[in-house]
């Protein structure tokens, strides 16, 4: 009977009768360390294949198939809108982040009606004193507009080239909802300035919500943090804003990509 | 090197000393197991149905595959890399550069801070919510859809809020009215029409959220917001028909020059 470890694959011993240089050597040494406790070769299968894919050909597409290329080239452009509109959401985030940095969002400070508050205070010192303040909010600013128009141009082109059509309806809503929640991150962030705009586009906002029957005053204690407009209005924008609409913004838009993956891009004919 | 059946000092062998039992026995498949076809019949209700139908769409995927005509050839397209992450990398840092070029040429506009004692001459939010705010203007319509005596039915704000659901379920619906595989405009002056009225729609309400700007009658405005995106539904209408007959007589001419009538 024998107690004594067996090992199949005597690793150390395959490395001895191997005629390695010593780079070689520490690195199979710790590949095979790692992969002893992380079973490391598992996720290098993965890599892998993610190799070869990455040297897939692409399917001929129905435009190729049918020979359709030299009439249809000129609209390739608008089939890159839904992923503008991605990047733009891409550059507002970090834009975003950064600005987070420096944003309060208080209406404290303010001691007779029309003063600046914290929040317009810190605008004013991220365009003033921020290095590169100025620009970070322009970018912000910039990137959004671009996102929204990307998203508008890009459910136009969906429309006409009738590419919502049968298999595809559920990604047709999924994108409406999109397109209303990207609104609202627009209609959020143009509340946080606390400038006089800001405040009477959330004052619009309130009456439209207290104008609906039925759920109007629960949207508006909600989404506004009550009927008059004030500190809890803009806390309740800022965490719109930087913390709802962001994580559902980008599974939606993930579940959006996700879809169009599954079901193939819907080629003109 | 050991192995089980050599003798070991005391006599036995790793073979009879084992007392985990031995290497584990592989399983042949045997009939307890159900095939697909068994479960679908030992089950009932609801799960039945789904395995029939799973039977069925196979099938009919199978049936499809066989049919049909596509055809492989040596290079199919251009390769993932380098071509199309060059090609998508290039659109992405074109596209970043443009908005900070825009951002470096146009500053934001920053205002006066918030002031709830005084209202400003102009409230408007930003460009893409214009159409949004023209419709929370169409109090001069509301009088004509008074069905009660002259009392209108609904307030001028929830006027613009069902006239917003009604866009937004208009929109939503559209891929459940019009199904088939037409892809093109011509091929459906109709629905071509209709988006052309939308997208004019939503710049003559958007036209109407800045009604200040414009010297006309607010009427005329209001008319105008309704009348223009009709013109332009039919017009579109129109010259789609038209091309059609050209691009159908394209088509055929090329059909019959492949395959000539006998």
């Amino acid at each position: 009977m024998s107690l004594k470890k067996q090992d199949e694959m005597d690793h150390n011993a395959w490395l001895k009768t191997q005629d390695l240089t010593v780079i070689e050597t520490v690195f199979l040494t710790t590949l095979i360390w790692l992969d002893k406790r992380l079973r490391i070769v598992d996720y290098l299968e993965l890599l892998e294949t993610m190799y070869y894919r990455a040297n897939l050909q692409m399917p001929k597409s129905h435009t190729e198939q049918y020979d359709l290329d030299n009439k249809f080239w000129y609209w390739y452009p608008l089939y890159s809108l839904g992923s503008l509109s991605i990047i733009a959401y891409l550059v507002a985030a970090v834009s975003g982040a950064l600005l987070g940095f420096y944003y309060a969002p208080s209406t404290a400070g303010a001691v007779a009606q029309g003063d600046p508050t914290a929040a317009y205070d810190s605008l004013v010192t991220i365009m003033t004193d921020v290095q590169f303040g100025f620009m970070l909010r322009g970018i912000h600013r910039w990137s959004a507009q671009f996102m929204v128009a990307a998203v508008f141009l890009h459910m136009l082109r969906v429309y006409f080239t009738g590419s919502y059509k049968e298999p595809r309806e559920v990604n047709w809503v999924l994108g409406i909802v999109l397109i209303g929640l990207t609104l609202l991150f627009g209609f959020s962030g143009y509340v946080l300035p606390w400038k006089q705009l800001s405040f009477w586009a959330a004052q619009i906002g309130v009456e439209m919500a207290l104008a609906t029957p039925l759920v109007g005053e629960w949207a508006a204690q909600l989404l506004f943090g009550g009927f008059t407009l004030g500190q809890a209005t803009l806390v309740r924008m800022y965490i719109l804003h930087v913390f709802v609409l962001p994580f559902v913004v980008t599974g939606l838009i993930a579940l959006h990509v996700g879809i169009v993956w599954v079901q193939g891009i819907a080629e003109p004919h | 090197m050991t192995d089980d059946t050599t003798p070991m000092t005391d006599g036995g062998t790793d073979q009879q000393a084992r007392t985990d039992g031995g290497p584990p026995a592989t399983v042949p498949p045997d009939d307890e197991t159900p095939t697909w076809s068994e479960r679908k019949e030992h089950t009932q209700g609801l799960a039945q149905l789904t395995y029939q139908y799973f039977e069925r769409s196979r099938r009919e995927d199978e049936d499809l595959r066989t049919e049909s005509t596509y055809v492989e050839r040596d290079v199919l397209g251009f390769p993932t890399w380098p071509h199309e992450t060059l090609r998508n990398l290039a659109i992405t840092s074109f596209f970043v550069g443009m908005i900070i070029l825009v951002s470096a040429i146009l500053p934001p506009h920053f205002g006066d801070p918030a002031n709830p004692g005084s209202t400003p001459a102009i409230i408007l939010p930003d460009w893409y919510l214009y159409w949004s705010f023209g419709l929370l203007k169409l109090d001069p319509l509301n009088p004509d859809l008074a069905v009660l005596g002259g009392n209108i039915v609904m307030s001028n704000e929830l006027l613009g809020i069902v006239a917003h659901g009604i866009i937004f379920g208009v929109i939503t619906l559209v891929p459940f009215l019009n199904k088939g595989s037409a892809r093109r405009p011509v091929e459906q002056p109709f629905w071509a029409a209709v988006g052309a009225a939308g997208v004019t729609l939503s710049f003559t309400l958007a036209a109407l959220a800045i009604q200040n700007f414009f010297p006309f009658q607010l009427e005329l405005i209001v008319s105008l917001t309704f009348l223009l995106p009709v013109v332009a539904g039919v017009l579109t209408y129109a010259v789609l028909k038209t091309m059609r007959e050209g691009y159908m007589y394209d088509l055929n001419r090329r059909y019959y020059m492949l395959r000539p009538p006998k």
